[in-house]
């Protein structure tokens, strides 16, 4: 999987659009909260003059949740070896679409299940101090996507311009899962390496 | 990890000088808040003017410290920006803690 770094680690032209007319950022980067931010950060100019402050901020609370659980949970159980994660994100006409893929491992199903906040209880020590991140996930996308390939984990979503607008958009195009060799064709391009 | 520690009126105001509490710093903020709130012995105001963006790492560590309040003194928040107010907001954490528009 070393080569995912030679596809990765560096932002597109802005001319750049697979195809498409719209901008994109592609990524690669090993699985830390130090590159997590990092990455986050570098997205954030990207798309500072494409879209709004609010959709930037709900997309940056997604992707850093969906993100810093691959470094969290992610590695082997020996700890031996940390994932490698490939991040996909394109302007579409009512959302920011996203992509990451990662070799860590395989996504517990739960995960997935809709969601709803952690109790809160009612006394302060009650207070739950996680559990948060799935239901955040869930809350500020649309067409959520998972699956599994082979070693990878294929994560995909949109953040949508509109909160609440977007669910039966044909616009915001990952309702289903997409095919990988024609909608996504950085990641096929990863598969192959 | 930059925390800034001053007198308040009948509190002390911890300002927190990072631009994200996030994953790579939440561990290290709710270990260095958990001193300063045994130390002081009063309520806290935490002054997040300068937090440009949170996660829920940061927001769990913001609840781990208020979990370890002495007994009868309260954490309190303070200048919340656009981003860390959503994740006060959509975790319903803004019906948990007092938070002020200003210090």
């Amino acid at each position: 999987m070393g080569d995912m770094t030679h596809i990765g680690a560096k932002m597109r032209d802005p001319t750049d659009d697979l195809g498409c007319g719209q901008p994109v950022f592609v990524t690669s980067f090993m699985a830390t909260p130090l590159a997590v931010r990092a990455t986050l950060t570098a997205l954030l100019k990207r798309f500072h003059d494409e879209v709004s402050d609010d959709v930037l901020g709900r997309l940056q609370l997604v992707l850093a949740e969906v993100l810093n659980n691959v470094a969290e949970h992610g590695a082997s159980e020996d700890g031996s070896y940390g994932p490698q994660i490939h991040l996909c994100v394109t302007r579409h006409p009512r959302g920011l679409a996203c992509a990451i893929t990662d070799d860590g491992v395989s996504l517990p199903a739960n995960c997935l299940s809709p969601r709803s906040l952690p109790q809160l209880g009612t006394l302060t020590e009650e207070l739950p101090e996680g559990g948060f991140g799935w239901f955040l996930i869930q809350d500020l996308t649309h067409a959520l996507c998972y699956y599994r390939e082979e070693s990878h984990n294929f994560l995909a979503f949109c953040v949508p311009f509109t909160p609440g607008a977007a669910t039966d958009s044909a616009d915001c195009p990952r309702r289903k899962c997409p095919d990988v060799a024609t909608d996504w064709p950085d990641l096929a391009a990863v598969r192959r390496c | 990890m930059q925390l800034t520690i001053s007198a308040g009126d009948g509190a002390t105001v911890v300002t927190v000088e990072e631009k994200r509490l996030d994953a790579a710093i939440a561990t290290h903020f709710k270990d260095r808040m958990r001193e300063i709130v045994v130390a002081q012995k009063q309520p806290i105001i935490l002054d997040l003017h300068n937090v440009d963006f949170m996660d829920s790492s940061g927001l769990g560590a913001v609840i781990a410290v208020h979990k370890a309040m002495p007994a009868g003194m309260a954490l309190e928040l303070a200048q919340l920006t656009p981003n860390v107010d959503r994740v006060f907001k959509l975790t319903r954490m803004d019906s948990v803690f007092t938070i002020h528009a200003a210090v």
